[in-house]
């Protein structure tokens, strides 16, 4: 996706790459649904050791990034997972392991990340609630500090990994705004109710909170204050997503294309049908607007612009959009071998539907787009 | 098919009686599940089995609409219908109406009819299915019968079913649509006939098959038309499956079908879809759009300056001016459309004589402009796609000939 890419982000790929297509190839993947988690923590481990989880982790922790510019390191990895349907908490420990070092303070934070940047300590972001809500308004979960401890209360849905997470970072209303507390997932109170999804690999859970009590250290960032930090993990989150997405629609166009070549009806390859040729440079132009608007939210997050919120919306609008939508003309083009469970691309349609609902779907993010306008500001 | 005038049964009154039997002989689904033959059974001894099909092949001598008033009435009442004849019933026995020999005629129908076997149709092919008529399973005929070999893929219901309705080809001498055959394969109990089901993308194993021929001898007899005939006989099975899917044929055998026929009743769905819409405040159509119309000229703005850094860096090459062009000028249409249907009666009217400027009706009438000057949008998806991604160019008739002569082809292409 990225035009250029520095020495470092080309060998972090290309091992990325090989490893996903060694240790995980789509063969596995479909084996890999029986499995409770949907990976291995084993192979965490070794994925931690390519660098899968260190890019936000400062190097005082052990970690620390390929390019000075984490978010942009990541993408390239979100987009080799999604080329691929990889397995993994690639997004839930990487935004966790940014919302603890970009927070400052809370020691039980900071003294996590090791962990999480050597694969030992899976977290996972309990942030939207029941009812598909996604945005920080709509919370109900609160956290309330007093006697100096901390008290979470409230229900969270659609958490990713939930079921594996050794630790939750809980998005809550608290006195004066927002509230983030690292939450152990075997504290008293909590309750985690693991579900599964249409993708074969990706696992997400409920987690109840009930009178959670917690010492104060537990509380990330200045309590009440968390708003603007909430809005850059949820930049982040949303840009390892459109990553993922470009890498998806991409490799299917490439293989529902080479399918196409090989193809012969009516004396021709199918792709030789001008239908089918206009189809595909129709998601040839929104491949390609796909990739820049990535880019350019991952620069924006970067760059702490004051832009990345609408530019977030904007790319996940327009990305979660069109991926599925390529995803779904490739069935097409591929006939009835593309509704096969032999055939990978169902592989792809599912993570492309899950992708589309994850942090809020299209639908959602235009709205908020036209919220971010109506409130002042062009882009 | 046909009735004489005059003594078919109006539809009211068949409605009538018909009612009457299915409350009587029919269970709910919340009965007892039923198997489909029993059913069927059940169905045809009564009368009502191929309410459509001639008296003579075991048929009710009725009509389509008297079918349709049968099983609008076991849906209305919640009855178990079968969900397996929809193939041979629907499609398979109607063409051995229309285009098998007598003998056939006595044979299958009524046993078809009444559910006693089930027929389906064998015509797609691993190579493809778009293609028919690119079949490539083999009929021999050998002395007084045919040999059979090759594969069939997609075959609904084929592991259910005694027969299949195979399309071979028995030519290879002659153009594609001049060497086929259509011929009966017995699919039971003939160790030359292998049948899978394909496992489909949810993970379960679907109705369609797919099947095997090692050299399977069949008689003469089992021919539906003439040899090398089959391509014409196979368009009537075509139109019955077509039927079936619309929902107007004589696959219409009531909700138990549903699963493949296209039209259904979705109010339900729509009713439970709008209350969740409605809570989720998603339903706002105009916000959507306006949202799109601008989220498409920003990620256009973002794709042109990606193009013109990678056209720099060398990362693009080739013609992606036309990537951009045709995304900015179908921009352009998008906003015009937004604004008519969002600004509505306001957007198309204004005060006084004057032309109101940069109303939107008066901007749509010229919202195709840029989607056609400077190259169409379907030229600009041509350079793309050929040049871009490297697809066939389409056959073109004017090269390396005489122009006066392209012409003249072109009038006779016509
Ligand atoms: C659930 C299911 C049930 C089925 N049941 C039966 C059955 O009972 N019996 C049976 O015989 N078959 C059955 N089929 C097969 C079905 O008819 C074929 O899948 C279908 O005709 C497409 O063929 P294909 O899958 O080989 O795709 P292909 O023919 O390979 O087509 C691939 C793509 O190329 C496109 N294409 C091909 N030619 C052209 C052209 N000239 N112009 C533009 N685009 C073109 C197609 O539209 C498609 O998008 C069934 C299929 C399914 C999925």
């Amino acid at each position: 996706m990225h035009l250029e890419l520095t020495d470092e982000q080309r060998s972090f790929r290309d091992t990325a790459r090989r490893f996903i297509e060694s240790r995980t190839p789509l063969t596995t993947v479909r084996d890999l649904y029986d499995e409770p988690d949907g990976f291995d923590r084993g192979w965490w481990r070794e994925a931690a050791r390519l660098g899968w989880t260190s890019l936000f982790v400062p190097e005082t922790h052990g970690g620390g990034t390929l390019s000075g510019r984490a978010v942009t390191d990541a993408v390239v990895l979100a987009e080799e997972i999604g080329r691929l349907v990889s397995p993994g908490p690639v997004l839930p420990v990487n935004v966790v392991a940014a919302a603890l070092a970009w927070s400052g303070g809370g020691d039980r934070g900071t003294a996590l990340l090791p962990a999480l940047a050597a694969g030992e300590a899976i977290a996972g972001w309990a942030f939207a609630e029941p009812g598909d809500r996604w945005t920080p308004d709509a919370l109900e979960t609160v956290a309330v500090i007093d006697d100096g401890g901390v008290t979470v209360e409230g229900e969270k849905a659609y958490v990713e990994a939930a079921g594996v997470a050794d630790h939750l970072l809980v998005t809550a209303r608290g006195d004066g705004g927002l509230t983030q507390v690292l939450v152990p997932a075997d504290a008293p109170g909590v309750t985690v109710l693991r579900g599964r999804s249409v993708d074969m690999t990706r696992r997400y859970g409920r987690v109840r909170l009930t009178g959670v009590r917690l010492p104060v250290e537990a509380v990330v960032g200045q309590p009440g204050r968390a708003a603007d930090v909430v809005e850059r993990q949820l930049a982040l989150a949303l840009a390892l997503q459109c990553a993922e997405m470009v890498g998806l629609a991409e490799r299917a166009m490439e293989t529902t294309v080479e399918y196409g070549r090989d193809r012969i009806a009516f004396g021709r390859p199918i792709v030789s049908f001008q239908v089918l040729k206009h189809r595909l440079a129709d998601m040839a132009v929104h491949l390609e607007g796909m990739k820049a608007v990535t880019e350019e939210l991952a620069a924006s997050i970067d760059g702490k612009s004051a832009e990345t919120s609408r530019l977030a919306s904007i790319a996940k609008a327009y990305v979660g959009r069109h991926c599925l939508e390529i995803v779904d003309d490739c069935v097409q083009i591929t006939g009835g071998m593309g509704v096969t469970w032999e055939h990978d691309l169902h592989l792809y349609n599912r993570r492309a539907a899950v992708d589309r609902a994850m942090w809020g779907t299209p639908e959602l993010h235009r709205r908020r787009l036209l919220d971010l306008l109506a409130d002042g500001g062009r882009l | 098919m046909t009735s004489t005038a005059g003594t078919t049964e109006s539809v009211g009154h068949f409605a009538a009686r018909a009612r009457t039997w299915i409350e009587d002989n029919l269970p709910t689904w919340d009965d007892e599940p039923v198997d489909d033959r029993t059913l069927q059974n059940r169905i045809y001894d009564a009368g009502f089995g191929g309410i459509a099909f001639p008296v003579d092949h075991g048929g009710a001598g009725l009509t389509l609409a008297h079918q349709r008033a049968f099983y609008d009435c076991t849906d209305e009442l919640g009855r178990q219908v079968p969900r397996q004849y929809w193939v041979s019933i629907g499609m398979v026995a109607p063409l051995l109406l229309e285009r098998g020999s007598e003998a056939q005629k006595r044979e299958f129908l009524p046993q078809l009819l009444r559910g006693d076997i089930i027929m389906i149709q064998l015509l797609s092919e691993p190579r493809g299915g778009s293609d028919l008529a690119g079949a490539t399973t083999r009929l021999t005929r050998t002395g007084d019968h045919y040999v059979l070999s090759g594969s069939k893929m997609w075959s609904t219901n084929a592991y259910i079913a005694d027969y299949g309705i195979c399309l071979a080809r028995s030519n290879w001498s002659v153009p594609k649509h001049r060497g086929l055959s259509l011929v009966i394969v017995p699919l039971k109990d003939d160790p030359g006939v292998s049948v899978h089901r394909t496992r489909m993308a949810d993970g379960e194993l679907g109705d369609v098959c797919e099947e095997f021929f090692d050299d399977v001898v069949l008689p003469r007899e089992n021919l539906i038309g003439d040899e090398d005939d089959g391509w014409a006989v196979v368009q009537s099975l075509m139109v019955h499956e077509r039927n079936q899917t619309a929902d107007i044929g004589y696959g219409r055998l009531g909700a138990g079908g549903r699963s493949t026929t296209m039209v259904v009743d979705r109010t339900a769905e729509a009713t439970q879809l709008a209350a969740v819409a409605r809570e989720r405040a998603a339903l706002d159509l105009h916000n959507q759009a306006v949202a799109d119309a601008y989220i498409d000229s920003v990620v256009t703005r973002l794709t042109g300056d990606r193009i013109i850094r990678g056209l720099a860096l060398g990362t693009h090459q080739g013609p992606w001016g036309s990537l951009g062009k045709l995304r900015g000028s179908e921009d352009g249409h998008r906003v015009a459309r937004t604004r008519l249907a969002v600004l509505g009666a306001d957007g198309v009217t204004w005060d006084g004589d004057d032309v109101q400027p940069d109303n939107a009706g008066t901007a749509w009438l010229t919202a195709r402009i840029a989607t056609i000057g400077g190259g169409t949008s379907e030229i600009q998806r041509n350079i793309i796609s050929e040049r871009l991604l490297g697809l066939p160019r389409e056959p073109s008739f004017d090269r390396d000939v005489p122009f006066e002569e392209v012409l003249r082809n072109a009038r006779r292409r016509g």
